[in-house]
């Protein structure tokens, strides 16, 4: 397939989730779960209290003004979703939820274990509407276990995951530093992702057996099934892995891979499979400065002697980065097969001309701004079906009347006093 | 558990190796899917290879990596030549039967074997193909390859992380790894919910590098909308939400909070930490109460954010002063019982032996493996109530189910089986076969 034909297609076809509606309760825990299933053609319904989702007071904000509408943090998470307000906690709120989950395939929730239920909008209540609905809870711990009801955030599970313990640096580099929490809101990704696999294979199941069920979710078991090496590293040889900077955590000591370039960025060179091939390209690269040392030397070219003699390898890398720039280090690494990359900001990241040649930079209207601003796309590309945003994040309640009027029947004098009575 | 899994019935021919692919299979085959994992001893998984999580005794070889007896849990494996044109008419026939293939080879690899999606397709019309390359297979740079950590790099991902004036701390493993298996398990979710409803296969093209930068939050956007500068004075800030004497501009971690740390506990080990993060005066209030409530923290100053913020060095090193005094998980639950947010950092040896909560939960099931011995596998981050979602068994010996799958699911009679090992079609012609291969032939 063409990449001009990807983007024909990609225009006239309907989303791989189209016709799965989700009635999403999730704050910060959630919300990213909710976009992904939005962008990918799935009708989600957030439903915010009356006023709207904290979320939205969260920042950066647009033009640095805090204000509900303005919140990039909640643009972010939100795209492609519409947006109804609605007190669960008032009968008339209740009784219009209740109205609304026999059109649902899917109920997200973030509520602390047993508040839905509490209201009498636990899984089996709303599965007597509805038998085929799938619920997933998504919690901090999960609905059991001595934890369950702990107080958490974004950095709290990063620490209980096992994420803080791999990350952070080398005492040389920072003296006495502490574990250092990768960057914000990847505790919620992690559980995210997992939420939308359970979703998922829950849904192929209804499609095959006619029946919904419910998924209990659990943050912490997320970030502690991602931390790659770590847990297998201890059970097979009792060794705790060691913070490095820049690098893999590890038991021992290990090769610096994170360089600086002459331009005062970094480069980072981990990994890969080298061949005498491209041992042997990358000593001519380092000749055209003056700086191969001895690697043009064929003996080098050789994999055993190149294992034997990797701490010379890089040393005699790093200085020669260290005479280059970032762009020609790790682009000159690409093409002679290195996997290396540029330990880029969004400067370099926003047009970058693959992304462009991927169509992941979206273009979102925000009509009511009279802009457009550019949003970040999708990571794969569905030839069949596209994953692409529909529609900015909405405003508070943007949706109510077209979902309250429009598919409930209500009328716009039960609206407005619905509005008055702060149950919308 | 007598569940049955949501995925039960559905095939995963599995081309995957290293890490990024291998946890996605491992997923699907979490979920009841059926995973035959393709390999061939010649160009062995660089898992397989690595010396570093073989057990001390344990002679090294293919199947006495730890790391990758998890990562490759829930999986039949085969050898197979897929460089031999018997091979690959094999491959083609479990392609036929397949309903989904994965693989996470750089972006030409599959089309240069004659296995690109158009000839996927021509075997199987409604198969589901997952390409996992660090860069796509669209683009000028498809040929371009990552790591997790390139990858992390290149996204935004590795700047984020930090503190100010020294070098990015990065990610301390490949995250992207973890969650790139993750995306390709989303991925063939998705499409084949798609198929389930259009009868449509397709072929979906992931890229590691690009999924990556999504998961930078609200970074994207403050530089797109608000043309924020991402080298700034102050950022990124630790594990700080806003960095002392720095302009108050959001670092991404959610809501401006002080304290937001992690603090040193008793023992002063490499692990001894624990996080403590407050979101609102009264949380900082009970915080307070909970340290006894010393003058330093009583002073009406910190009663606010504004006045938190200000003096946020001060906090911390009080803050820790404390905190020395206890063990972690003493300190956590003793700021959980009042509601105050905290957590210790907890290691993988904390993560196996220490949290009562993974442990109650099932997060950890113990297998045999025949080489390694009985050990403990990773399990699953959900609970589904009516189909079974867990770890199902370690990794496959190398070429252990090759004559089940062979026989069992392509037909083949025993002696074209054998034939298959004689003639460098399901076995290197001139390498020595394991004994567990051997008996399985008999």
């Amino acid at each position: 397939m063409t990449e001009a034909s990807i983007g024909q297609t990609g225009t006239a076809l309907a989303g791989p989730l189209a016709g799965i509606r989700v009635l999403e309760l999730a704050d910060e825990k959630g919300q990213f779960c909710g976009k992904l299933m939005a962008d990918l053609g799935a009708d989600v319904v957030k439903i915010e209290p009356p006023g709207g989702q904290n979320t939205r007071s969260v920042g950066p904000f647009l033009d640095d003004v805090p204000h509900p509408e303005r919140s990039l943090y909640f643009w972010h998470y939100n795209t492609s979703k519409r947006s109804v307000t609605l007190d669960l906690e008032s009968s008339e709120g209740k009784g219009l939820f209740l109205r609304m989950v026999p059109t649902a395939d899917v109920v997200l929730e973030t509520y602390p274990p047993g508040y839905l239920p509490g209201l009498g909008l636990g899984h089996d209540d709303l599965a007597r509407l509805n038998p085929g609905l799938i619920t997933c809870s998504l919690t901090p711990f999960g609905q059991t276990g001595p934890w369950r009801d702990y107080q958490t955030s974004d950095i709290v599970h990063l620490a209980a995951g096992g994420q803080m313990a791999s990350c952070g640096y080398d005492p040389e580099d920072v003296p006495d530093a502490p574990p250092i929490a990768p960057g914000g809101g990847n505790a919620w990704h992690i559980a995210c992702h997992h939420a939308y696999i359970a979703i998922m294979a829950a849904l192929h199941y209804r499609a095959m057996n006619g029946e919904g069920q419910l998924i209990d979710a659990s943050v912490h078991e997320s970030c502690a099934l991602t931390t790659e090496g770590a847990v297998p590293t201890y059970i097979y040889t009792g060794k705790v892995v060691q913070r490095h900077t820049g690098r893999h955590a590890f038991p021992g000591q290990s090769s610096r891979t994170q360089r600086s370039t002459k331009d005062g960025r970094w480069v980072q060179i981990t990994g890969g499979n080298p061949t005498p091939r491209r041992l042997r390209a990358l000593a001519e690269w380092m000749d055209t400065y003056g700086l191969a040392q001895d690697l043009l030397d064929e003996k080098y070219h050789d994999l055993d002697t190149f294992r034997q003699s990797i701490g010379h390898f890089n040393d005699v890398i790093a200085e020669f980065l260290s005479h280059i720039d970032l762009e020609e280090a790790w682009q000159g690494g690409q093409q002679r097969g290195f996997p290396w990359g540029a330990i880029r900001t969004m400067e370099e990241i926003v047009g970058d001309p693959h992304l462009e040649d991927r169509n992941f930079f979206t273009d979102v209207d925000h009509q009511e701004l009279g802009r457009n601003f550019t949003y970040p796309g999708p990571a794969a590309i569905y030839n069949g079906s596209p994953w692409s945003i529909s529609r900015r994040a909405p405003l508070i309640g943007e949706h109510n009347q077209e979902i309250y009027c429009g598919e409930l029947g209500l009328s716009r004098q039960e609206l407005s006093l619905l509005a008055e009575a702060r149950v919308i | 558990m007598a569940l049955p899994g949501a995925l039960a019935g559905i095939r995963v021919l599995d081309f995957t190796w290293v890490r990024a692919g291998p946890w996605a299979t491992r997923m699907l085959g979490s979920l009841g899917a059926e995973i035959i994992k393709v390999e061939w001893p010649e160009n062995l998984d660089m898992i397989r290879r690595g010396t570093a999580t073989v057990p001390e005794g344990v002679e090294e070889g293919p199947n006495s990596a730890g790391l990758f007896a998890d990562s490759n849990a829930n999986k039949l494996g085969i050898t197979l030549n897929i460089r031999s044109e018997s091979g690959l008419d094999l491959v083609r026939d479990l392609i036929a039967v397949s309903d989904i293939v994965m693989e996470n080879f750089s972006s030409r690899v599959m089309q240069r074997r004659g296995l690109g999606y158009e000839e996927l397709r021509k075997l199987k019309p409604d198969i589901i193909y997952v390409s996992m390359a660090g860069f796509g297979h669209t683009g000028r740079h498809h040929s371009y390859t990552t790591m997790g950590p390139s990858a992390q790099a290149l996204s935004g991902l590795t700047f984020l992380s930090g503190v100010p004036d020294a070098p990015p701390a990065g990610w301390g493993y490949s995250y992207l790894d973890d969650t790139g298996g993750m995306y390709g398990a989303m991925c063939a979710l998705t499409a084949l919910r798609h198929r389930t409803v259009t009868g449509q296969g397709q072929h979906v093209d992931l890229s590691q590098m690009t999924m990556g930068i999504t998961l930078t939050g609200a970074a994207f956007l403050d530089r797109t909308v608000n043309g924020r500068e991402s080298r700034r004075e102050g950022y990124p800030p630790g594990n700080r939400t806003v960095w002392p004497g720095a302009p108050l501009e959001n670092s991404y971690r959610g809501p401006a909070a002080v304290p937001h740390n992690a603090y040193r506990t008793r023992g002063g080990g490499h692990n001894d930490w624990c996080v403590i993060a407050c979101f609102s005066d009264e949380e900082w209030e009970e915080l307070v109460r909970v340290m006894g409530s010393p003058q330093w923290a009583t002073d009406a100053d910190l009663s606010g954010l504004p006045g938190r913020i200000r003096r946020q060095d001060d906090i911390d090193q009080n803050i820790e002063v404390w905190t020395q005094t206890l063990e972690k998980y003493e300190l956590a639950a003793m700021c959980q019982d009042t509601g105050v947010r905290a957590m210790p950092v907890q290691s993988s040896q904390d993560r196996v032996e220490n949290d009562p909560q993974l442990r109650e939960r099932g997060m950890f099931m113990e297998f045999d493996h025949a080489v390694l011995g009985r050990r403990e596998y990773q399990s699953v981050p959900f609970k589904l109530s009516k189909t079974s979602a867990e770890v199902r068994g370690p990794a496959p010996l190398i070429g252990q189910h090759t004559r089940e799958v062979m026989e069992g699911l392509l037909g083949l009679s025993r002696q074209e089986v054998l034939d298959g090992y004689d003639d460098g079609t399901l076995w290197p012609a001139d390498m020595p076969r394991h004994l567990y291969i051997e008996e399985a032939l008999k």
